[in-house]
């Protein structure tokens, strides 16, 4: 047996012990160096196998439904999506009609499709399926109706949408199309008016518009996809006329691995956070050793692609993720590289942490994350040093890992092939977030100034502002319920389209919250959802974002719920708390508020109850409160 | 190459690699349906790094007809 072999077979023994012992960080751990490298579909089925045996004893594994609806035969992608959801702390549970069936499946109201009440619905349909004229006779229409099966198209994804949105508030994904890969004019394709690619990329751009108008609709970016493995790669000739089976078997994990970029986002699994390392990483060479002018970075090979690598990190700063620094090196080497060198695309200021020492990496990655008040694991961890990376995986398996290629140029695909930073909405937010987190520290070093906790409280000058959720503010809101983990008593997860539907309830209550400080706006932070019941409101969810934490926002929060609840003639106020391993901040929340606590489930979840008769509870007094809109008890229906 | 072919079987068709021999065809073992016995030659093409045609694959209904396509490959 070669070493390699025996490797392999020693991380599949690893993998089938910790899935034994139920044991779910180890088993992912195991798991993901089984799929890491040419992972083949044989090895995919055993990994698919183990789990599906297994799943009854991993209870923290989070259901996941998904429902495949295709034009061709997608069961093949069964074993690696169950395999690669696991990785992430999901129980993928699949429903696959036959294939060609999609639109029945749809249009039928008592399909398997809606019995199955997916979490999300894929819809994975070839171009040549829906508009097979385009496709295989574009001749001979090139004189005529070259738009008509855009037309039919349109008529038709609109109808399906529609109807399907009526049956189900799920996610739906739809993919985009990969145009013909054999051209029938050849290279003259470009040259006349409506050449197959332009018609496709005019179908494309149809889709967009309709995924964009329709909250919980998004494009499946096939078309990008296959592009980047190559079509000759992609499809596999022989099973599409043998199996109509087009991909082939190598290139169905990745197309599991696209759908997971959207499970992560869903199910509040995007990371947050990344943390790299320096030497080697951002530049080539050591600086303590090869100094200033010797590290590699700059306009000529390997420098280039180290200056390349830090334009993609930076661009992912843009886009909101926090970017911090461990590294084992003399800070003032490291200082000198920041100031003085001139092809340095990062600067100190993107950074939102730094740890520059000697101690070992697992303490850098955990400081980090609790100063900027993150999960583990939603940070990723970047170096290229195996050492490293072995230690904090040992240290913090929960922590996902990269460890970088030999080569500087595979840095970029590397760090970006998973979309382990994809979410499901880009907000003002997220623009912003950098920028806000350098306000916290700035306000945490004026707790530390403060005297006394009030005196902090009103030097921080908090305007704290509360609105009905509007349709600007939908899809922020739906962020923060699905990835706010810390201060959220119950953790229920909303998608854009479940909060709309309340928003237009009139016994429904849903607020946002912005908090401005003395350093700036922290932007929407704070989220409720209540229900007026008989005489109670009763709080669904009650969530904050950690930016700020302990500033006595949750009390306003309740104080202006006492408020609407009265206002309403409420005599009561209910809440509930379902705990979690990360919801410990806000479990005491009911009880600091002179709730009284009603009944204990046997899980845990508790309910409370405030006598607004005797308990109303007031707003701080160091906050200005601004509550806009107060007709929001919809008498006139908020519009959406 | 009998050890590999083995493994990849009881891989996809969840079996224990110790209980194939020649007595193992697709008619016996019921999870060896048309669609894993696709799924079976893929990854036995992933594997060897082969590509099988569909005449190839039409007669690899059994462990030893397997063993006897892939010698012949080899």
């Amino acid at each position: 047996m070669t070493n390699e072999v025996q490797t392999k077979q020693s991380t599949r023994q690893t993998f089938l012990g910790a899935l034994d012992a139920g044991s779910l960080v180890k088993a992912q751990l195991a798991g993901r160096s089984l799929v890491s490298e040419n992972c083949n579909a044989a090895q995919f089925s055993f990994i698919c196998n183990a789990i599906v045996k297994a799943a009854p004893k991993m209870l923290s594994l989070k259901p996941l439904k998904v429902a495949l609806l295709s034009s061709f035969s997608i069961e093949f992608i069964h074993d690696s999506l169950v395999a690669l959801g696991f990785l992430e702390g999901l129980h993928v549970e699949i429903y696959q009609a036959g294939f060609g069936q999609f639109r029945q499946e749809i249009l039928n109201p008592r399909s398997g499709l809606y019995a199955f009440k997916p979490d999300v619905v894929i819809m994975a349909v070839e171009g040549k399926d829906w508009m097979p004229t385009l496709y295989r006779d574009y001749l001979d229409i090139i004189d005529g109706e070259l738009d008509r099966d855009l037309v039919e198209f349109r008529k038709d994804i609109l109808n399906l949408v529609r109807i399907f949105r009526e049956q189900l508030g799920s996610t739906l994904l739809i993919h985009n199309f990969f145009p013909p890969v054999w051209r029938q004019l050849g290279i003259l394709d470009g040259h006349v008016n409506q050449g197959q690619a332009e018609l496709l990329n005019e179908a494309n751009r149809l889709l967009c518009g309709l995924c964009r108008e329709t909250q919980g609709v998004f494009v499946l970016d096939y078309a990008g996809l296959v592009s980047r493995f190559g079509a000759k790669q992609w499809y596999d000739d022989r099973m599409i006329y043998y199996a109509r089976l087009p991909i082939s078997q190598p290139m169905l994990p990745q197309l599991a691995r696209e759908y997971m970029k959207f499970f992560r986002g869903l199910a509040g699994k995007s990371k947050k956070c990344l943390v790299v390392d320096l030497d080697n990483t951002l530049w080539g060479g050591v600086v303590g050793e090869d100094g200033l002018d010797g590290i590699k970075l700059g306009p000529d090979y390997p420098g280039n692609a180290y200056v390349a690598f830090q334009e993609a990190i930076l661009n992912l700063h843009k886009r909101g993720v926090i970017l911090a620094i461990a590294s084992k090196n003399n800070p003032a080497d490291v200082d000198e590289v920041f100031s003085k060198h001139p092809h340095m695309v990062l600067k100190k200021k993107h950074f939102a942490q730094e740890q520059i020492h000697w101690r070992p990496k697992s303490e850098s990655v955990k400081e980090i994350a609790a100063r900027l008040n993150i999960g583990l694991e939603h940070v990723l961890f970047v170096d290229d040093s195996p050492v490293e990376c072995h230690q904090v995986a040992r240290a913090l398996p929960m922590v996902t890992i990269i460890r970088l290629p030999e080569q500087p140029e595979r840095f970029i695909c590397a760090l970006l092939e998973e979309g382990l930073f994809d979410g499901l909405s880009f907000s003002q937010e997220d623009r912003n977030r950098a920028e806000l987190y350098r306000q916290v520290e700035q306000a945490e070093q004026l707790r530390g100034r403060s005297a006394s906790l009030e005196d902090f409280y009103r030097e921080l000058e908090m305007e704290v502002s509360f609105h009905p959720v509007q349709a600007n503010s939908v899809s922020r809101a739906a962020q923060l319920s699905q990835k706010t983990n810390q201060f959220n008593v119950t953790t229920i997860r909303y998608s854009d389209s479940e909060i709309a539907a309340r928003a237009k309830d009139h016994d429904w209550l849903v607020t946002t919250i912005r908090v401005k400080d003395r350093f700036g706006d922290n932007g929407i932070v704070a989220l409720t959802l209540a229900r007026f019941c008989s005489d109670e409101l009763d709080i669904d969810t009650l969530l904050m974002s950690c930016r700020v934490f302990g500033r006595t926002v949750e009390t306003a929060m309740l104080a202006y719920l006492c408020d609407r609840a009265r206002r309403r003639g409420a005599l009561r106020i209910r809440g509930k708390i379902i705990p979690t391993s990360k919801n410990g901040p806000s479990q005491d929340l009911y009880e600091t508020h002179g709730f009284q606590r009603v009944s204990v489930g046997s899980n845990g979840e508790s309910v409370w109850l405030l006598d607004l008769s005797i308990g109303a509870i007031a707003y701080p007094k160091w906050l200005r409160i601004v509550a806009e809109n107060p007709q929001v008890d919809k008498e006139s229906p908020v519009t959406l | 190459m009998e050890e590999r072919i083995k493994q990849i079987m009881a891989d996809v068709l969840d079996l224990d690699p110790d209980s194939i021999d020649e007595s193992t065809e697709m008619d016996v073992i019921e999870s060896w349906d048309s669609l894993n016995h696709i799924q079976l030659c893929l990854s036995l093409e992933q594997e060897f790094q082969i590509s099988l045609g569909v005449s190839e694959i039409e007669s690899m209904f059994s462990y030893s007809n397997i063993l006897e396509v892939l010698q012949k490959r080899i």
